[in-house]
């Protein structure tokens, strides 16, 4: 049974890999006929790990986890208990002992047992020792508990599960774009368009980017401030695997762009004077130094017809308006058409003589994507796997060991017998036999 | 660049450590053998030294971080882990039969590696997904735990070879020498558990240690990205074989059968999601 749910959600979870999921299923709908679209759309193929196709074998096999350990439990105890108190009559695993396994020793019996019960103390947690008139058993026992490891293992999958589900019930996964210097205090739900108001507004003070010398890219980093009741609680930097958290909410930096517009630094020279900058945005007028003539920019182009920055200027004074482009890479474009810019009235920056403009350059306002999450389960997921590793090292790495000696009296000596059991590892068992008995002869003298 | 170049040497010496131990199988040569661990232990030795190399260097460029940041790296790394994995399971058994299955992964994947031209082989700086510290200790769980499997792959071949031996057809006294050389069924099936149980436990520790570090990356601990989806399927699959070969007595034939499925689906989550649309766009 578990391994047919295991079968299931394998299939489900390759679908899921293949099948374009959630929004870049938008884009492969597109290419589809729309009513096929519309079945495998209700039949949730395009978000597979929440289909009810998915949930319900997570469901059947966190009950075949739970049903399993509940019936196989009490064997377990009943075996744990049964190592504790190993039943008297062993005579059977002490035959066809190898001959290495067989001391004989000059000393008395009881002296010897003694000796060895103090031996087996050292290594192992319980010692028993058991007197039948002809021989004297002593049973050393470790890594009983080794048979709960199972438990631990079924156990921490379902907290893991559980921690799942507390978090997407609980907990929420947002996206919000925010302006450089703009806030928000409301975010939109992935996977709909609805809108939650936030306890708190977050302001984008600065979007900043950095890029390596071969343009690869360095760093994406937005400053946040966080405020309540137009009060700043806290700021501070979000950067990509750097999130921050406020009020239980993390922040993180999962999408940056630029806003048209953005403000162009335009400098301003009448005849062979002083030249005069000005910090414009688009429809902001300026005063042209020593007149009443007045500028306005009318558009900023980030890159117009694929030459670089540009700002369309209108400028107004007593004889009427004049309009003409203004580009940052004025030299280039000169040198590679010459006489263009003398030619097209439009592209003449000094053609309202006898000013010269010029464009310095063009500061973009940058938004920045940050992806917004509240999910109470991880303490739970992080407990949950916690254990599992625990439970793994129980499972793989712990036997339940039992050591047997056997004592008994011969031609005034004794002859000391030694065997074990184990519930896996087998190469181990015999190694920490060989060990047991060199430390018994070593002890001899 | 010096490490590439070194690199490209460790190729051909672990091609001729696979020799040496194809040698010493057909021949039964005790020469053969020790050459052959030998020259995979100089591989190793050499490969550990272009890696420290490749390290230094990128502190030299200034973009200083581990060489286990792009698909280059990561099959340097993966043949890396093989051959180390190898040889400390060859010290423990004191069998050399394995090495001639084994090694021939770590030397594909370096030939892999230093001879496909999609391949760029230069020092990248990290992109700012990749700057966590959580990068190193995420690739060497993952690859440590990729390279049990590809190890208990090659058990699983050698157990459905060994399978063979004494059956009709194999006269030749080249192959019987060779199926003789490898050790008993029951022996190659304990191994290839214990190796399984390695791997599990560190693609376990892989996940979560990528869990961790999509929680502070991507948002979320778990995003269903191919690659996670990929390495669950994995999981799903090693955690089938243990199931059943604790609660069915799933042994043998099965087992090697298992294992081979396994270490498939293990170059699927590595390679294949490559073709897959996802975030984990850099390995």
């Amino acid at each position: 049974m578990t391994i047919v749910l295991l079968i299931v959600i394998t299939i489900l979870s390759i679908l899921g890999t293949v099948v374009p999921q959630k929004e870049a299923a938008r884009e492969f709908t597109g290419h589809l006929d729309p009513a096929l679209a519309f079945v495998l759309y209700k039949l949730q193929l395009f978000n597979i790990y929440h289909s009810v196709w998915f949930i319900i074998p997570m469901i059947l096999l966190s009950l075949n986890l739970i049903i399993c350990s509940w019936n196989r439990f009490p064997t377990s105890w009943r075996l744990f208990h049964k190592a504790l108190f190993p039943p008297p009559a062993w005579s059977r695993a002490f035959e066809n002992l190898p001959p290495h396994r067989v001391l004989f020793s000059k000393r008395e019996t009881t002296e010897e047992s003694v000796r060895l019960e103090n031996l087996l103390k050292k290594k192992y947690r319980r010692v028993q020792r058991e007197d039948t008139g002809k021989a004297t058993y002593l049973s050393g026992c470790k890594g009983a508990f080794s048979c709960f490891g199972v438990y631990i293992v079924h156990l921490s999958v379902l907290i893991i599960i559980g921690g799942v589900v507390i978090g997407n019930l609980l907990g929420f996964d947002a996206y919000v774009e925010i302006v450089e210097g703009g806030s928000s205090d409301t975010v939109r739900l992935q996977g709909g368009d609805s809108l939650k108001k936030l306890d708190f507004t977050v302001r984008c003070d600065r979007f900043s980017l950095d890029f390596y010398d071969n343009g690869a890219p360095k760093s994406y980093r937005s400053d946040l401030t966080f405020l309540k009741n137009n009060r700043v609680v806290y700021k501070g930097p979000v950067l990509v695997n750097h999130p921050v958290t406020f009020e239980g909410v993390r922040f993180y930096q999962a999408n940056y762009g630029t806003m048209p517009g953005g403000e162009a630094i335009i400098m301003v020279r009448k005849g062979n004077g002083k030249a005069s900058m000005f910090r414009v945005g688009a429809g902001a007028e300026f005063k042209l130094p020593g007149s009443d003539v007045t500028g306005k920019i009318l558009r900023i182009e980030e890159n117009l017809m694929g030459i670089g920055p540009a700002v369309k200027i209108n400028i107004r004074s007593a004889e009427g308006d004049i309009q003409f482009w203004v580009f940052q890479y004025i030299e280039a474009i000169r040198e590679k058409n010459p006489g263009l810019l003398e030619k097209v009235l439009l592209f003449n920056p000094g053609r309202f003589e006898p000013y010269l403009f010029s464009l310095e350059r063009i500061e973009s306002r940058y938004y920045t994507g940050l992806q917004v999450n509240r999910d109470p389960g991880v303490p739970v997921v992080a407990a949950g796997s916690f254990f599992l590793i625990l439970g793994f090292m129980v499972v793989f790495f712990c036997s339940h060991r039992q050591m047997w000696i056997k004592l008994e009296s011969e031609r005034g000596g004794t002859r000391i017998s030694i065997t074990g059991k184990s519930n896996k590892d087998h190469v181990g068992l015999q190694r920490e036999l060989l060990r047991l008995v060199r430390e018994a002869i070593r002890e001899e003298g | 660049m010096l490490n590439t170049t070194i690199l490209g040497w460790v190729t051909f010496i672990y091609f001729g450590s696979f020799a040496f131990y194809l040698f010493n199988m057909v021949t039964v040569r005790e020469f053969w053998g020790r050459l052959a661990s030998f020259t995979a232990l100089i591989g190793l030795l050499t490969q550990t030294a272009a890696l420290i190399i490749r390290w230094i260097e990128s502190y030299h460029l200034g973009i200083g971080h581990a060489p286990l940041s792009n698909l280059y790296e990561s099959l340097i790394f993966f043949s890396w882990t093989i051959m180390l994995l190898y040889l400390i399971v060859e010290w423990r058994t004191k069998n050399r039969s394995l090495g001639a299955f084994v090694v021939p992964f770590a030397f594909l994947f370096m030939a892999y590696a230093s001879l496909s031209p999609d391949i760029n082989n230069r020092i990248q700086p990290l992109v700012p997904a990749l700057q966590s510290n959580w990068l190193t200790s995420h690739v060497i769980t993952c690859f440590m735990g990729y390279a049990a499997f590809a190890v208990s792959c090659a058990l699983g071949f050698m157990y459905l070879l060994k399978g063979l031996e004494g059956s009709t057809g194999n006269s030749s006294i080249y192959v019987s020498t060779f199926l003789k050389f490898i050790p008993p069924l029951e022996v190659l099936d304990e191994l290839n558990y214990q190796i399984v149980v390695l791997g599990f436990v560190f693609l376990t520790l892989g996940i979560m240690t990528g869990a961790v570090w999509a929680h502070y990356a991507w948002g979320s601990y778990w995003g269903w990205d191919p690659k996670e989806t990929w390495s669950l399927i994995t999981w799903f699959i090693y955690a089938a074989v243990l199931h059943t070969r604790f609660m069915r007595g799933w042994r043998g034939r099965r087992m090697a059968i298992m294992a081979i499925i396994g270490f498939v689906s293990v170059l699927f989550t590595y390679l294949g999601v490559n073709y897959l649309p996802g975030l984990h766009s850099y390995l």
